[in-house]
C-alpha cells in the first residue's frame, strides 16, 4: 500500500505535533513494506504538488489538530481547492488535540466523515487522541513517550487500511476522567499546571503574566 | 453590543440586517470583513505562552479581537463550503484564541480555557449556500462552549428575520 499523508497542521513541520506524531505512525505503518509520500498544508508552496498528488492517490490520510472544534482554517481552504474524486479512494483521518478526554474531539471527527464524502473518498475512519499539547515543548526522551503509542497504530492501520478497530477506538482513552481524576486535574490546573504553563511560557521569551489583558 | 463580522462579499445581507436592527434600536456593530487582510491561525501559542493575550500575526483581525471583548454577542456571516462554512468563515474563530488563557479549569463538564477579560460573547452563525445544517447547529453549540458561552442559532440566508430576533 503507498499512502498519500497530508499533515493538516498550520504549524510550521518544526514545530508540528502532528508532524512528530506521524514520524512514529510511519514507522509502524511501513514496517511491512507500505511507502508514504507526506505534504504539509503550512507549505503554501507545496500546495500545487499536493493537489497532484491528491489527484492521483487512492489511499489518503490527513492528519490534523482540532481548531475550534473542527478542521483548521487552512486545512479548509487548501481542500476548497481539490476536486472531489468519486473514484473509489479512501480517506482516513488521524485527529489529535490538546484536550485529553475523549469527548473533546467527537464533533471534529463527526464532520470528518462528512468531509470524506463531499471529497468523493470512502471513509475509513478516525484515530481519535488528545492530551497532546506539550509535545513540541519536550526533549526527545519524553516526547516519544507520548508519540511512540501511535507507531503500533501505523502497523494497525497497515493492517486494516483504517481505523475502525477495537484496538483504535480504544486508543483515545477515556471519553470523560472519573470523577475523582476530574477533581485532581482541576487542582493541578490551579496550581502545579499554572506553574508548569509559566514555565514553559519563560521559557520562550514571555515577560508578561499569562492571564494579562492587554486590550482593556 | 451586537458585533457582526460579515466574511461574504454579499452586503445585501448586512445591508439588510442594518435596517431590522435600526428599527428595533439594537446597539450593534458591522464590520465587512470580506476585503479585510485576516490570516488563518498559524497554531504558534504565542497568544497565550510568549506575548498573553496578543496575536503574533499582525493584520486587520485586530480590528475584529478589540471589539469582541466588549460583545455581547458575535454573530458570523459566512460563505459555505465541503457542507460546513468556509475557509474564511472558519479563520474568524480560530484566531480567536487570544480571549482565552492558557489555564484551564472544568466548565459545565468540560474542561475548558479560562477566559482573558471579564465578558464572553454568545455565538450566532448566517450562512450563504449549501451546508449539512444540522452538522453546522451542533458545532456551534461547541464553538459557544469553547468560550464558556451559549449558541444563539444557525441561520440560513432566508431566515435573516429568525436571527434578528435573536440579536439584542
Amino acid at each position: 500500500m503507498h499512502v498519500l499523508i497530508i499533515n493538516g497542521s498550520p504549524r510550521v513541520k518544526k514545530y508540528s505535533n502532528t508532524d512528530k506524531i506521524l514520524e512514529k505512525f510511519t514507522e509502524g505503518m511501513c514496517e511491512n513494506g507500505n511507502t508514504f509520500e507526506q505534504y504539509e498544508v503550512s507549505d503554501r508552496n507545496s500546495w500545487n504538488d499536493m493537489r497532484k498528488a491528491f489527484n492521483e492517490n487512492k489511499n489518503i490520510l490527513i492528519a490534523l489538530p482540532l481548531y475550534v472544534e473542527c478542521i483548521p482554517g487552512l486545512l479548509l481552504e487548501f481542500l476548497e481547492t481539490v476536486t472531489p474524486k468519486n473514484d473509489g479512494s479512501k480517506m482516513a483521518f488521524i485527529l489529535q488535540s490538546g484536550f485529553a478526554e475523549g469527548v473533546q474531539l467527537r464533533c471534529g471527527e463527526a464532520y470528518l466523515e462528512i468531509l470524506a464524502g463531499k471529497l468523493g473518498c470512502e471513509y475509513k475512519g478516525c484515530l481519535v487522541k488528545g492530551n497532546n499539547f506539550s509535545i513540541r515543548f519536550l526533549e526527545e526522551k519524553d516526547r516519544d513517550k507520548t508519540t511512540l503509542p501511535y507507531k503500533e497504530m501505523g502497523r494497525e492501520f497497515a493492517a486494516n487500511g483504517g481505523f475502525d478497530s477495537d484496538k483504535c477506538r480504544k486508543f483515545t482513552g477515556p471519553e470523560i476522567f472519573p470523577a475523582y481524576i476530574r477533581a485532581l486535574v482541576g487542582f493541578l490546573f490551579k496550581t502545579a499546571g499554572k506553574k508548569g504553563f509559566a514555565k514553559m511560557a519563560a521559557g520562550i521569551g514571555c515577560t508578561k503574566p499569562l492571564d494579562y489583558r492587554p486590550y482593556e | 453590543m451586537v458585533l457582526i463580522v460579515n466574511t461574504t462579499a454579499d452586503t445585501s445581507v448586512t445591508d439588510e440586517l442594518k435596517k431590522s436592527l435600526e428599527e428595533s434600536a439594537v446597539d450593534a456593530e458591522i464590520i465587512e470583513a470580506y476585503g479585510l487582510k485576516i490570516s488563518h491561525c498559524i497554531g504558534c501559542n504565542h497568544c497565550w505562552l510568549k506575548t498573553p493575550g496578543e496575536c503574533a500575526i499582525k493584520d486587520d483581525y485586530e480590528i475584529i479581537l478589540k471589539k469582541i471583548i466588549h460583545a455581547d454577542q458575535l454573530w458570523v456571516i459566512s460563505d459555505t463550503a465541503l457542507g460546513f462554512i468556509d475557509h474564511k468563515g472558519k479563520n474568524i474563530y480560530d484566531r480567536i484564541l487570544p480571549i482565552a488563557t492558557m489555564y484551564l479549569r472544568f466548565y459545565e463538564g468540560q474542561m475548558r480555557h479560562v477566559p482573558r477579560y471579564d465578558s464572553q460573547p454568545d455565538l450566532g452563525l448566517i450562512y450563504l449556500g449549501d451546508a449539512e445544517t444540522e452538522y453546522l447547529k451542533r458545532w456551534n453549540v461547541r464553538a459557544a462552549l469553547n468560550f464558556e458561552r451559549s449558541s444563539l442559532g444557525v441561520f440560513e440566508r432566508t431566515e435573516i428575520k429568525e436571527a434578528v430576533s435573536c440579536m439584542c
